[in-house]
């Protein structure tokens, strides 16, 4: 699996922590990826409620078990799951601050988020499943809303999916649960995309200061801090 | 290797630890803050960049100029923007070479910076990654600027420390000096106190040293004053203080026996004549003072000058001894008017003076009864008071210049030699040879007692005395196993010159120097004090002894004996002769060596000639003896007891 980082020889630390959890979990390599199980759930219990920790340990299992399946599978298990979980709502209702990025596990352990939360949920999750970061991108989108002919038009955040380099991408929305191709989706206009591609070198990321002072370096600062090791 | 080589050992080593590490830790952070910041640089251009390139039409040209403007006008190393294929579309680079910063200090601190990523996509499409590299040649430019100006700091701070670690050490180690030179001190026997430092360990080491210095010093004292009272009372007259007659005679008989620049002298006698009838006129208390008047100015006149004695040879006849003094009619003249003074008006007629000049080897008996004849011619009223006394017809010169001429041309000719004369410890084994110069004149050897006098008046006794020194030097470096004794003149001792050629002599021949014992005698040495303290102290170290001989009736004076360090003491022939006799000089003698003992001295009697003048003295504590039953005795060795 891909998405196993390899320990790096200079984090003295990690490595030991590393090597304490895989002899607890064992083999399987989807789990290592992710965080002992009932740490997780504690301390989603502790920040939010038993609902959360449930919804976490879902989440956990889904990622334990679509590991195998077709990267189609995997995108439409990880975009229902989801879906159906998160409640979109504004970061002003869910955190009191007009921009929050936050963690797949503070989303799901609230059940609620807005479209970079679910969009960074989405990420992660097919991230764990080993889908390569090459093929993802967060997509800053300009979304029409309330139908073709409505002026109407706000800031949203997708998923895409390129299943070639220059094929035309699958996006993981939660306007429309449905995963579309781009071409079916005349409401979203595309403007920038990201992804983590040569921010994870050498795993220095959380040794970096600097990193809070990026959202995105940030919120990938805080999931390693939870103990989600993967390499964006 | 000395504390203060140690500190400063410490000190460099603390300083250069410490600095160094503020230097490896300083150049660290700013390494680390520069990968930082060039790091974050990479990635907020590369995203700005990927940013204005996705708003773009993808015409390869525009694509190209934006990137194209976007290098030039930044700093960069290299922008490349590569296809989802992996081929590239666009790139500008530019060499990686840090100018002006030298090779080793990049490999020492290398910056080790991430290019920055960034998606560019063409509507839905990937268009390409687009790679940033900022340019770090800044980055080693501002680190080698900051590692020389922080060195720079770090010299001065380490100069500063190493300042002031100076001033420290020497306020630290100033009072340990003072300390290490009155421990050195008190191993050579010189009790020396200093002041007390402000360290508290040093002042509690220091005090402890004073306090021994001063006990002995105490100690010292004491034993001084009971010598000093124990040799009045013994052989002294009660009225005047002055040595008794029998005491006198032995003085006397001790100047007749001398073989050194104080041989030969005068001999001075005075009398008040009709002592029965003042008594009966001015009364017996009035003519009593008018006496004591008369011995203090006596002893005045004594004390004024090396090697005198004076006594009270009756109850009218007093007597000064001035040995080495060849002006007997100038020293009866000096004496008259002080005397007749001391006497006062009434009794002043009464006065008669004698003098007369004796020459070594005399007897007291020939020297005495000239004198009296003197005196008797002077009271008959022939109005000649002073006696040439006898001329020495075995003298070879008779004039002071021939004189002159003759020692000078025997020192020229190296005519000098040193005889050699036992000094026995009281088992009889050898302690040392005296060695007193000879000097060829006139083609015969002459002793000392027939040239010194004249070699002191004619200021010749340095000359002689260098010479000493080079032929006994000479003498231990051909026999290994002797030791020689040699007398330094009071005349040697005040030239400082002299002082200096002879510390010179003996510093380079260390081994030599072990074996040679230097004396002066107790009088010389007491009137010169300053020049025999630094004598001392420049000889002591080289491993020569130092003693006074002669010596005995002043030794008690010496102010701060214990802080010289003297090896040995000649106690004078008049303490010894007859010794077995007179216990008052038994007493004496008896104090006189617990004394030297306790000062770490060896005391050797002077003049010894029979056996049972030895028995007594080794009984009453003396470590060695010389004169004529050493002299026998080291010929044919008498068994102990």
């Amino acid at each position: 699996m891909s998405s196993i980082r390899p320990p790096p020889p200079r984090r003295f630390l990690t490595a030991l922590r590393r090597l304490a959890g895989a002899l607890c979990v064992g083999a399987c390599a989807a789990a290592r990826a992710m965080p002992d199980a009932g740490d997780v759930e504690r301390l989603t219990q502790a920040r939010h409620d038993a609902m959360g920790a449930s919804r976490v340990a879902d989440w956990r299992r889904l990622i334990a078990e679509a590991g195998g399946l077709s990267a189609g599978e995997r995108l439409e298990r990880v975009n229902t799951f989801l879906n159906r979980q998160l409640r979109f709502d504004d970061d002003k209702v869910i955190w009191r601050q007009p921009d929050y990025w936050a963690t797949p596990i503070e989303t799901l352990g609230l059940g609620a988020g807005d479209c970079e939360d679910f969009a960074i949920a989405k990420y992660v999750s097919l991230r764990l499943l080993g889908i390569p970061a090459a093929q993802l991108r967060l997509i800053y989108v300009r979304a029409r809303i309330g139908g073709p002919r409505s002026g109407h038009s706000q800031a949203h955040m997708v998923v895409g999916y390129f299943p070639a380099p220059g094929a035309e991408p699958l996006l993981l929305d939660n306007l429309i649960g449905e995963i579309r191709p781009a071409s079916r989706r005349p409401d979203l206009f595309p403007v920038f995309s990201f992804n983590g591609e040569g921010l994870w070198v050498g795993g220095e990321v959380a040794a970096d200061p600097s990193a809070r002072l990026s959202r995105w370096r940030d919120v990938l600062d805080r999931m390693q801090r939870e103990g989600l090791q993967f390499n964006p | 290797m000395t504390l203060t080589k140690q500190l400063w050992i410490a000190i460099t080593l603390v300083t250069t630890v410490a600095l160094g590490g503020s230097l490896a830790v300083s150049l660290e952070n700013a390494r680390h803050y520069l990968e930082q910041e060039l790091r974050v640089k990479n990635i907020d251009n590369a995203g700005a960049l990927a940013l204005s390139l996705s708003q773009l039409d993808k015409d390869p040209v525009t694509v190209e100029l934006l990137i194209a403007a976007q290098f030039d006008t930044g700093h960069y190393r290299r922008i490349r923007l590569v296809d989802p294929e992996g081929s590239i579309l666009v790139e500008r680079s530019r060499p990686a070479t840090p100018a002006e910063v030298p090779a080793w200090f990049v490999d020492l601190v290398p910056i080790a910076t991430q290019p920055g990523l960034a998606q560019v996509q063409d509507g839905w499409q990937q268009y390409g990654t687009l790679t940033v590299d900022s340019h770090d040649r800044y980055a080693y430019a501002s680190l080698w600027a900051g590692a020389g100006r922080l060195l720079a700091w770090l010299f001065g701070l380490a100069l500063a420390c190493g300042a002031i670690g100076t001033l420290a050490l020497h306020r630290i180690t100033r009072p340990l000096k003072a300390m290490v030179g009155q421990a050195r001190d008190i191993g050579e026997r010189r009790f020396t106190t200093i002041a007390e430092p402000a360290t508290a360990e040093f002042r509690s080491v220091v005090r402890a040293m004073n306090t021994l210095a001063e006990h002995i010093h105490k100690l010292l004292d004491e034993e001084a004053q009971r010598l000093e009272a124990l040799r009045r009372q013994t052989e002294h007259d009660e009225l005047t203080g002055l040595s008794n007659r029998a005491q006198f005679l032995r003085q006397l008989d001790s100047a007749l026996a001398r073989d050194d620049d104080a041989a030969g002298g005068s001999l001075v006698l005075v009398r008040v004549a009709g002592l029965d009838a003042l008594n009966r006129r001015l009364g017996r208390k009035a003519v009593d003072e008018a006496l004591a008047r008369l011995a203090a100015q006596l002893a005045a006149s004594a004390e004024t000058r090396a090697d005198a004695n004076c006594g009270r040879l009756n109850a009218s006849d007093f007597a000064l001894l001035a040995a080495g003094a060849g002006e007997a009619a100038a020293l009866a003249d000096a004496l008259r008017g002080r005397l007749q003074e001391a006497l006062g008006a009434e009794a002043a007629e009464s006065l008669r003076l004698a003098a007369c000049a004796y020459l070594p080897g005399e007897t007291p008996g020939m020297v005495l009864a000239r004198a009296d004849a003197v005196l008797a011619a002077a009271e008959l009223g022939f109005g000649r008071t002073v006696d040439a006394g006898p001329t020495d017809a075995l003298l070879p010169y008779a004039s002071a210049d021939a004189w002159r001429a003759g020692i000078g041309a025997a020192l020229d000719a190296d005519h000098l030699e040193l005889a050699a004369f036992p000094v026995l410890r009281e088992d009889g084994s050898l302690l040392h040879e005296e060695a007193p110069v000879r000097l060829l004149l006139e083609g015969r050897w002459r002793t000392a007692a027939q040239f010194l006098p004249w070699a002191a008046r004619l200021d010749l006794l340095p000359a002689i005395d260098a010479r000493v020194i080079r032929a006994a030097l000479q003498q231990l470096e051909q026999h290994r196993s002797r030791q020689l004794a040699i007398n330094l003149s009071a005349a040697a001792l005040r030239d400082a010159g002299f002082r200096a050629t002879l510390h010179e002599a003996l510093r380079h021949r260390p081994g030599l120097a072990r074996r040679l014992w230097i004396e002066v005698q107790e009088a010389a040495a007491l009137r010169h004090q300053v020049e025999f303290r630094s004598l001392c102290l420049a000889l002591r170290p080289l491993g020569c002894r130092i003693g006074l001989d002669h010596g005995g009736k002043e030794f008690s004076r010496f102010a701060g004996l214990h802080e010289l360090g003297l090896d040995y003491l000649k106690i004078d022939a008049a303490f010894v002769r007859g010794i077995d006799t007179s216990a008052g000089n038994q007493s004496f003698v008896r104090s006189l060596c617990s004394l030297t003992h306790a000062l770490g001295l060896l005391a050797i009697a002077e003049g010894v000639c029979s056996e049972a003048e030895r028995r007594c003295l080794v009984g009453l504590g003396v470590d060695g003896i010389t004169g004529p039953a050493a002299r026998r005795m080291a010929k044919s060795p008498l068994p102990l007891n």
